[in-house]
């Protein structure tokens, strides 16, 4: 009699080599393509592709329960379970990023838009144009949206600087986890560098100017650069409008904070009502009593208009997060320091602030985010070319033209999307778990 | 306030002075103030750490909100807009104390007026053509001879264009002594020796009646005054609920259709999200599960792409002809024939509430995730230890758990999609037109876009009036859903009780 070990390793071996075998038999046998309005097209093609995923999770469910079977018969289930899940999300991760590798793919692509013919030759997903042509990669259209951008060499040392530092945070995590670095110098390191490349990415972005944006004739003659090749001055022009009412909202917000937080005075409750309820208002509506203000005001067109139109709600939703920050925060330390004699402000200014920094960065970041995304009110509000946000930008793509540029589109979303990206991933913990911690407005 | 009067001191005496500069006036004289009131009133230190935020807010947030809503009650649009209409001029061919006798009284325009040019106030003219001698033309800049006579505004200039056989007028953007910037440059060479300047002196009188070609002022011109022109303002005025009925009217083509596809959108989105959401978040939570830090972290990323940007992005990918959703889903033979998914109505829905679940799902399974770390594990070992089998530990233990958990969350995306502009906006831009709808509200508009259309994109302007009435329907159902929500997460409830 085989001993049970064996015998399972033998039908874990059967039911790998039947799936792989299924799944080649399906996707190799798949009916000749035809072309069915001007798309290829293979009959059937879903019952196929169906087959093979269920296949594919149902096989590798079999095989870990065969070898949960050899190896813990009582969680044999549960390995079965676990190894279909794998199966399952890498098949949604696949659906989920297509979209995105996509658009990276067509970036990289020397054709500039995607409406002309179906290549004939090639793989079936090239011909069927589902991915772009791997024979075609080139970075023609990155040269084509930065061509009339002229960076000046104090620029390029700035940006040199920056790639350093996020090279060196990266080293630190590797060094934290392999050469078992101590984690709170890791950690000194890595406030440090960061607290870098937030200074270094502010001067940089304020050092470009619209005037470093031309393009230059074959006479050698300056002329003004086309709208679909500034994609760096957008970027610009959205980081400094973010950043600026990022850091005004928590400016202002951080006192109406504390004395939501703190104290208790007459008028708390119904303050903090109307800063809750005023924000409900569909904001970019009242677009022609802030345009009419702006006018006014002599703002209209300036980034400084942009962001005060912006600062009452971010400075509305600023103050309730950080109250609510505060009131998580034991108000002892204060009470102590009062006790000792510093004044409510002092308690405030040397005690407060400096224990709720992390959270001030996070309210800076949260507001970033959510501006760098707004388009409407932008979009009324700036009226120059040179003006113009990433979204504006790309919206001229789109709605601009009668055909859409598709590889200057993609290459500037990609580039418009790389900051939010990395801010995104780096602070990905703080900004998931509060955004779903179900705050007042998510 | 004090930052106006002392802009309105201070360009007495400098009178390029931008009118920004009042807000930096009014911080400091209120500073100052403040620091003498704390003073004498203790009581008010906590509004001294509000005060920043409520200045901004009343500044940028409430002014425009409460601007806004009495616009609702007026009939304020582009051709009603409170402004001069430059268009509306008018040449005046008598004048005899209040009367005006008007040239073409078709040309002031008074039909799109509620009234009529009843009551309106208006600009009377009295414009001279001065030749004038001229030393030069370059870059739209004309330099004379001698500066202009004092007294009168020169307001056009006018070229006679020798090349083209007539003459090319241009209103005057600067003057500056003998320097003329002219609003265009003339497209080829003027003939210098015939430049004519428009000399203009005007009075601000308002229209009490119009009958036929006479027109009463309601006072008489200045002695020596020459009337030759008129143009009357764009007046709007008060107009109680009418707008809310002319919605009211329309609902059958509009509202209630819009408001129909807004409920099902937002409730739809939310379930199909959640469904997802809790698939993927029960899946992830498996403990045994290796790897599941960094499928998470590869699942969240169209949350961490500035939406703004993948939105537009989709758009081209839900192209019909080259999209590449229809190219997967012709190759794979799932569709017989490619969707047009912006041109037909039910499609385009489709397209949202695809667009949005690629969107939202990485919210939600975080969301469930974070839901579901709060279980306490004890509670699972317990059921089985009573011999539930893993499905009934799910339905009893995790199922109402995360329902509890989810409630909150659910009632904030309904309210954060129920206004979400920029989805429809920049992925369908609220279309395709449909023969059941207006031109205003098509296949996929919600309430916002909608009120956006009406406000901004209509025939003649903008019909702001009844867009900014729109805006409170919304504001009243946002409330309405955030009072629920706050009633169930009990999150204003202590605030009362201090």
């Amino acid at each position: 009699m085989i001993h049970p070990d064996r015998r399972a390793f033998v039908w874990l071996a059967l039911v790998v080599v039947g799936t792989l075998l299924g799944v080649w038999a399906l996707l190799g046998n798949l009916p000749e393509p035809v072309v069915r309005n001007r798309f290829v097209v293979v009959p059937n093609g879903w019952a196929f592709l169906l087959g093979a995923f269920v296949l594919l999770i149902g096989g590798t469910a079999a095989a870990a329960y065969t070898y949960g079977l050899a190896k813990r018969p009582g969680r044999a289930a549960a390995y079965a379970l676990t190894a279909g899940t794998h199966m399952f999300i890498w098949g949604v991760i696949l659906t989920t990023f297509y979209p995105v590798l996509y658009l990276v793919a067509v970036s990289f692509n020397r054709n500039d838009t995607l409406a002309s013919t179906l290549p004939r030759e090639g793989h079936l997903l090239v011909r069927a144009g589902v991915i772009p042509n791997p024979a075609e990669i080139s970075l023609a259209q990155y040269q084509k949206v930065l061509s009339q951008t002229h960076i000046l060499p104090f620029q390029w040392v700035l940006v040199g600087l920056l790639v350093l530092a996020v090279v060196g945070i990266v080293g630190l995590k590797l060094a934290e986890r392999l050469a078992h670095l101590p984690a709170y110098r890791a950690d000194a390191w890595t406030r440090l560098l960061g607290i870098g490349i937030f200074v270094l990415a502010a001067i940089t972005v304020v050092s470009i100017t619209p005037a470093q944006f031309y393009g230059i004739t074959d006479a050698g003659v300056r002329v003004p650069p086309s709208s679909e090749r500034t994609i760096l001055l957008y970027i610009r022009n959205t980081l400094l409008v973010s950043g600026m009412t990022g850091i005004f909202a928590v400016l202002i917000a951080t006192t109406a904070g504390y004395a939501f937080a703190r104290m208790r005075f007459e008028g708390r409750y119904g303050t903090l009502l109307s800063f809750v309820f005023v924000q409900m208002f569909p904001g970019f509506m009242a677009l022609v009593a802030i345009f009419w203000l702006m006018v006014r005001l002599d703002l209209l067109n300036t980034f400084t208009g942009l962001i005060l139109a912006y600062s009452g709600g971010a400075i509305a939703f600023s103050a309730w997060i950080f109250k609510g920050y505060l009131e998580s925060v034991s108000p002892a330390l204060e009470e102590s320091a009062m006790v000792d004699g510093a004044t409510r402000w002092g308690a405030f200014w040397r005690i407060i602030l400096p224990v709720s920094t992390p959270m001030l960065l996070f309210i800076f970041l949260l507001q970033f985010i959510g501006t760098y995304s707004e388009f409407i009110l932008a979009n009324t509000l700036l009226q120059g070319q040179e003006m113009w946000t990433v979204g504006m930008g790309l919206r001229n793509f789109t709605s601009g033209r009668f055909d859409t540029q598709w590889g200057a589109l993609t290459a500037s979303a990609v580039l418009g999307s790389i900051p939010i990206l990395l801010i995104f991933y780096s602070f990905q913990d703080a900004l998931t778990s509060q955004q779903t911690a179900g705050g007042v407005k998510g | 306030m004090a930052g106006f009067a002392g802009v309105a001191g201070l360009r007495l005496v400098l009178p390029d002075l931008p009118a920004w500069s009042g807000l930096l006036f009014g911080l400091v004289a209120l500073v100052s103030a403040l620091w003498f009131i704390s003073r004498r009133f203790a009581w008010i230190m906590p509004w001294y750490y509000v005060l920043p935020a409520i200045v901004f807010l009343l500044t940028f947030t409430f002014f425009p909100v409460l601007l806004t809503i009495w616009l609702a009650f007026t009939d304020y649009a582009g051709a009603r807009n409170g402004q001069l209409n430059v268009a509306s001029t008018t040449a005046v061919v008598a004048a005899d104390g209040t009367t005006l006798t008007l040239a073409d009284p078709a040309g002031l325009a008074c039909g799109v007026l509620r009234n009529g040019c009843v009551d309106v106030r208006a600009d009377v003219y009295s414009f001279e053509l001065l030749a004038v001698e001229v030393l030069g033309l370059e870059d739209a800049v004309l330099t004379l001879a001698e500066p202009l006579p004092r007294g009168r505004q020169p307001r056009q200039v006018e070229l006679f264009l020798p090349d083209l056989g007539f003459a090319f007028s241009t209103l005057l953007a600067e003057v500056d002594g003998t320097r003329l910037t002219l609003g265009r440059a003339p497209p080829v060479e003027p003939d210098l020796e015939s430049v004519r300047v428009q000399m203009a002196d005007e009075v601000h009188r308002r229209i009490v009646a119009i009958d036929g070609a006479t027109l009463q002022l309601d006072a008489p011109l200045p002695d020596g005054f020459e009337a030759t022109a008129i143009a009357r303002y764009n007046e709007y005025g008060f107009i109680g609920l009418a707008n809310f009925v002319t919605i009211l009217q329309r609902a059958q083509r509009s509202l209630i259709p819009v408001f129909a596809w807004n409920v099902s959108f937002a409730v739809l989105t939310i379930l199909i999200n959640t469904a997802f959401g809790v698939l993927l978040g029960v899946l992830l939570n498996n403990p045994d599960l290796r790897f599941r830090n960094l499928y998470r972290t590869l699942l969240i990323v169209p949350w961490a792409l500035p939406n703004i940007i993948t939105i537009q992005v989709w758009r081209g990918f839900l192209n019909e002809g080259f999209g590449i959703i229809n190219r997967v889903l012709m190759l794979f033979d799932i569709t017989p024939e490619p969707i047009n998914w912006l041109g037909v109505a039910m499609a385009a829905k489709g397209a949202v509430l695809l667009v949005n679940l690629w969107l939202g799902l990485p919210f939600m399974m975080t969301a469930v995730l974070g839901a579901l770390s709060a279980i306490p594990r004890e509670l699972y070992e317990a059921a089985r230890i009573d011999g539930a089998s893993a499905w009934q530990g799910f339905w009893g233990v995790t199922a109402p758990l995360l329902r509890t958990a989810l409630v909150p969350i659910t009632l904030t995306g309904f309210a954060f999609n129920f206004n979400n502009f920029n989805l429809i906006f920049l992925l369908t831009d609220g279309g395709p037109p449909v023969d059941w709808g207006t031109s205003t509200a098509r296949g996929t508009d919600i309430l916002i876009s909608w009120a956006y259309n009406e406000a901004f994109r209509t025939q003649g302007g903008f019909a702001y009036g009844l867009g900014s009435a729109i805006s409170i329907l919304i504001f009243v159902i946002t409330v309405a859903v955030s009072l629920v929500n706050f009633r169930i997460t009990g999150a204003l409830k202590e605030e009362s009780n201090t």
